[in-house]
């Protein structure tokens, strides 16, 4: 039996033995894609979050790489923050997050990256009442812990990106 | 773009060596090409085109699509010249400090996590480095144990590679002592694949005791003994014939006791002055920055060279502290050659990583890795078992006040939990005596402080360095004794403003203008306060309780004596890199520094190199304290360099950029436009920047890019860049240089001139300077960023659980060079205070993330929904506003340190708040709902 699966389009196939280790470890030193960070390592804070689409379903799902074992990724495709800018061009949430100087340290940044295009994503497919929305950023990325920011600015970067595509305006992701 | 010079000509220098018993030990601090922030580094993106304005971070792109930046993001197959294989580090961290440690027992480990070498204290005795001790995991390892624990009752004990300079405790407890703090490592594990790391990680995440053996020996070696104050104490006494700024430190130190008695003698006999107490008692902190330390590090065998790859606060400190530990009789390395810093962006700081001993750590693991590079990487529950925090602290004491309201005096003691390394605890406890007179004038103090050593996590350099501790106190009980006398709390703290011409309580003046009665109109005229009863009476009509708090913060910023060394250089292409020692910790001074040339030089930086502190080298300056001459000799400086701190950048670092952009401007632009333009010499009045381009004031010559400049700038062979050192006590010290340009004065006590990027820079000898007169020394501190918080918050008494509302910020930030990221520092600034007054719960002891088992599931931060989440004040929603005090016309383009002045009033504003709210006083930080029920029930 072996484990398969892709990281950013690249096939890997694994075999069972190494089901326990994590996605992150994985990642961080298999792999050498540093943009996943390590923060509590325990599923809390979120800085490890990673796109994965696990078929039949096309959705993609937030995933906490510090605390998935490779076991559990069979079939699946691993987005990470390495396959989000394309030529070094950033994506919207990328360019948003610069312009509103939305982080400081920046550690926590791929994190929201990550998450803040999940929720993009469903939102283009499944627009929500505009009432809802702010209920709807904070369940997307409330539980993400930034130490410098105060949150504020994140949410002010989001927020205008999600009242476009809540709104119909189509942004590429 | 042409590259500027590379800090390399440091290490021909007199700074750029450190003398050692070994010999001599180069020093170098460097970024990774393409990924850090010192000199070298490239990870840099257009700031925007309009000159002193940015559009982003100079290193947000690369933070926001997940380049390698931080030190935990490399390995050694990363970095170019090192071998590819890498050993991995791990410390085992004492558990007890009432039992002597007596070695390890690692038979219970599972053959695949088994170390490739193990070291213990005694393995740095200087008397066994001839033949150091190697535990192959193949041999039995207890059984070398006893021989080792029995030889090491036979052997002195300590050693200076073990116990560097600074440092009170050995860097690892000698089996047969007992340790001096939980969390001080015990024993080094070195493991040569990553799987028996993990394997090794894996095994003892649940106890790491299981391996460690304590029973009877002999107790704790160094000093201070437990609960014994670090050396120095501090003792600010001041009545109207006496004080500490006035007076010579002899004297001080003599008279002072009888002065203490001759004020506690007058205030016990005034028995008309009304009497608060002041108690409060805050528990320690974490600062939980995101990236937990890491690093990596290598001895070259061919070269003798040490590199590391850290991300720190303080690159001249760690560099200096290592070569010094090296440098030893007793050293395991004793021929090494050169120490060299990659100096990493820090994945947050707030003080935590400002001579951290992690450092040294990874500088020891690499001394017996055996050639191979070595990486040392906390993971959290380790950063939260032996990383710096801010200290718990109890304050005691009493305030006098007349009966118009006129505050007399205040008498206080302040107790800070040191914890196991003294660090810098007495210095934050010293400043901690300094913010307890708070924003008032009060003729009379009695102010003692001091940092105990205890079993304790460390405390350090936090975020607002005794400030949150001190604010909480005084500012609690100012709304004590305004609620006792019934008066109203606004008016209490109007009707004693500190100003101008004022002293604080070293007696020190106040010299800047601090506007805190506008700022006091100001909040008191913001619906937030003025329509508090009916934002009050709107929630209890939902069935909520509601309080406002109102609290104020005069936080000083910069230390007793700052040196800061800049460089700006001007490419053949007309780009503009600026290079500094500050280290950018996520507070934007990479940005701040781009941005702050662009008024001056008609352009942003393209390029910003951060943590070059061996800048200082270039300079020509000594700053050797032992120098007769002093300020007498054109060469010589008070200070080069110190650690980096954020609240520098806004004041400090961005003065000596600009002034050695102004040094670039007048000795070489301007000469090659009068040349150009065939005309006289230029005075920086005569021209001004349009669009990218110098043109004359009126009408004349034709405009000249900065291109053309640059380009005639080179080809002329004009100054191409100029390197400028400053100080900064009370005042700058201010000089004459002679320039291309004529004799410039200059805020600057060294300047020295580059000619093209491959050249050492020529230093100019200052002429005609003004000094610090040495009084000021006494003052502590001379600049300061205040702040007016209220907050309104609801309390659910069923649960004890508060929210908090709203916050009002009205902050003196000075000039504000990147308004979003003097919001954002504002903001996290209240993140981390509401964090730190109900969440952040930290106990002493095993009890708490000493035993290693913490972590963010326990210890719980500020979330997106704990904070006001809008950023300007509407009734009925939430927000936290910021409003700054606008400049005067003319004012200097320099700010004020921030985010701790916004954090420090937030805590007593919220414990105001809920006195308010309830009536009842909390003064023990966090205020858990377990406290306010009890309270409640009370």
């Amino acid at each position: 039996m072996t484990i398969r699966f892709t990281v950013n389009g690249m096939g890997y196939e694994l075999p069972q033995s190494r089901g326990h280790e994590t996605l992150l470890d994985f990642l961080h030193d298999e792999l050498n894609l540093t943009g996943t960070k390590l923060c509590c390592g325990i599923g809390v804070c979120r800085a490890c979050t990673v796109q994965v689409v696990k078929p039949p379903s096309p959705a993609a799902t937030p995933v906490i790489s510090c605390s998935t074992a490779l076991s559990t990724l069979d079939g699946t495709r691993v987005s990470t923050i390495e396959s989000v800018a394309r030529d070094g061009r950033p994506d919207p949430v990328q360019q948003a997050f610069l312009d509103q100087f939305a982080f400081q340290c920046g550690y926590c940044a791929p994190g929201f990256v990550m998450a803040a295009r999940m929720f993009l994503s469903d939102l283009q497919a499944r627009p929500v009442p505009p009432q809802e929305l702010e209920a709807a950023m904070m369940e997307a990325i409330g539980s993400h812990i930034c130490r410098c920011t105060g949150y504020v600015r994140y949410f002010e970067a989001l927020r205008s990106l999600a009242e476009a595509v809540n709104a119909g305006e189509a942004i590429e992701l | 773009m042409s590259s500027p010079p590379v800090s390399r000509a440091a290490l021909m220098s007199r700074r750029g060596f450190l003398k050692t018993a070994s010999g001599v030990i180069g020093l170098s601090v460097l970024g990774l090409p393409g990924r850090g922030q010192g000199a070298g580094a490239a990870v840099s993106t257009p700031l925007g085109p309009v000159p002193g304005v940015a559009v982003q971070r100079i290193e947000g792109l690369a933070k926001v699509t997940g380049q390698k930046i931080y030190a935990r993001d490399f390995r050694a197959r990363d970095m170019a010249g090192w071998p590819g294989r890498q050993w991995h580090a791990l410390y085992l961290r004492a558990r007890t400090t009432k039992e002597a440690f007596l070695g390890l027992d690692l038979s219970h480990l599972p053959s695949e996590a088994e170390p490739a070498k193990v070291i213990l204290g005694s393995d740095l005795d200087p008397k066994l480095f001839d033949k150091p001790v190697e535990f192959n995991r193949d041999l039995h390892v207890d059984h070398l144990l006893s021989i080792k624990a029995e030889e090491q009752s036979n052997t002195a004990t300590g050693g200076s590679f073990n116990l560097p300079d600074g440092l009170s405790f050995d860097l690892l407890v000698m089996p047969g002592r007992t340790p001096n703090f939980l969390g001080q490592a015990v024993a080094l594990l070195l493991f040569d694949t990553l799987a028996a790391y993990r394997a090794a990680r894996r095994f003892l995440a649940a106890d790491d005791g299981i391996v460690q053996r304590y029973g009877p020996g002999e107790g704790p070696d160094g000093t201070p003994l437990p609960d014994q104050p670090f050396d120095p104490r501090t003792l600010y006494v001041k009545d109207p014939g006496f004080d500490y700024a006035g007076t010579d430190s002899e004297t001080y130190a003599r008279e002072a006791p009888q002065v203490q008695a001759r004020i506690r003698q007058a205030l016990d006999e005034a028995t008309d002055l009304i009497r608060q107490p002041i108690r409060a008692e805050m528990r320690a902190m974490d600062p939980m920055f995101m990236e937990p330390e890491a690093g990596l590090a290598w001895i070259d065998p061919a070269s003798k060279e040490m590199q590391l790859v850290l991300g720190t606060q303080s690159p001249d400190g760690d560099v200096r502290n290592i070569a010094s530990m090296f440098g030893s009789e007793a050293s395991p390395v004793p021929d090494l050659a050169q120490v060299t810093l990659h100096s990493c962006y820090p994945g947050g700081g707030f003080g935590g990583r400002d001579s951290s001993p992690f450092s040294l750590m990874l500088a020891l693991a690499v001394a017996f890795a055996g050639g191979n590079p070595v990486r040392l990487a906390y993971d959290r529950f380790e950063q939260f078992r032996v990383g710096l925090k801010r200290h718990a602290t109890t304050a005691d004491g009493t305030l006098y006040a007349h009966d118009d309201m006129r505050l007399e005096a205040v008498r206080l003691s302040m107790v800070f939990d040191g914890g196991g390394r003294r660090n810098l605890s007495p210095y934050v406890a010293s400043l901690g005596a300094l913010c307890a007179g708070g924003s008032y004038r009060l003729p009379v103090a009695d102010i003692h402080a001091e940092a105990r050593h205890t079993e304790n996590i460390s405390g350090g350099s936090q975020r607002g360095f005794g400030g949150p501790q001190a604010y909480f106190a005084i500012e609690t009980a100012l709304d004590d004794l305004a609620a006792a006398e019934g008066w109203d709390q606004m008016a209490l703290r109007r009707a004693n403003l500190i100003a101008e011409g004022d002293t604080t309580v070293t007696g020190g003046p106040i010299e800047q203008s601090l506007n805190l009665p506008e700022m006091l109109d100001t909040a008191e005229a913001h619906p937030l306060w003025a329509e508090r009863a009916e934002i009050r009476a709107a929630h209890e009509a939902e069935g909520r309780t509601y309080g406002t708090g109102l609290a104020m913060s005069l936080q000083a910023y910069g230390t007793s004596g700052d040196g800061m060394v800049a460089a700006v250089h001007l490419g053949r292409d007309g780009t503009l890199t600026v290079q500094s020692d500050a280290v950018d910790m996520g507070n934007g001074s990479a940005t701040t520094l781009g941005v702050t040339i662009g008024p001056i030089l008609g352009a942003n930086a393209t390029r910003v190199d951060m943590g070059g502190y061996t800048l200082f080298a270039e300079t020509g300056l000594s700053d050797d304290s032992a120098s007769p001459d002093r300020w007498d000799d054109p060469m010589w400086t008070q200070k080069g360099t110190g650690s980096s701190s954020a609240c520098l950048t806004a004041l400090h670092q961005v003065n000596t950029v600009q002034q050695t952009a102004q040094a670039l401007l007048r000795g070489s632009l301007l000469v090659a436009a009068a040349q150009l333009w065939g005309v006289g010499p230029l005075s920086a009045e005569d021209v001004i920047w349009e669009a990218g381009a110098l043109r004359p004031v009126g009408a004349g010559s034709a405009p000249l890019t900065l291109a053309a400049l640059a380009k005639a700038v080179h080809e002329m062979g004009l100054p191409t860049g100029a390197l400028g050192h400053a100080y900064f006590q009370n005042s700058w010290v201010e000089a004459d240089f002679d320039t291309p340009g004529g004799a410039l004065r200059l805020q600057l006590d060294g300047l020295a001139y580059y000619h093209g990027a491959k050249t050492a820079p020529q230093p100019i000898p200052r002429r005609n300077g003004s000094y610090p007169t040495p009084e000021t020394a006494r003052y502590s501190r001379y600049v300061w960023a205040p702040c007016v918080n209220v907050v309104g918050l609801t309390l659910d008494r069923a649960s004890g659980h508060v929210q908090v509302e709203n916050v009002l910020s009205v902050l003196n930030a000075g000039h504000i060079h990147v308004p979003q990221m003097v919001s954002g520092q504002s903001q996290g600034g209240v993140a981390m205070a509401i964090g730190y007054t109900l969440l952040e719960d930290m106990p002493p002891g095993m009890e708490g993330p000493a035993d290693g088992r913490w972590n963010l599931d326990r210890y719980h931060v500020a979330r997106a929904g704990d904070v006001p989440p809008g950023d300007r004040y509407a009734p009925g929603a939430r927000a936290q506003e910021l409003i700054t005090v606008p400049q005067p016309p003319g004012s200097p383009r320099v700010g004020r340190g921030i985010a701790e002045a916004v954090m420090c009033s937030i805590p007593p504003a919220i414990s105001n708040a809920l006195r308010d709210a309830t009536g009842i006083r909390f003064a023990s930080l966090p205020i858990t709902p377990d406290k306010i029920l009890g309270g409640l029930a009370k």
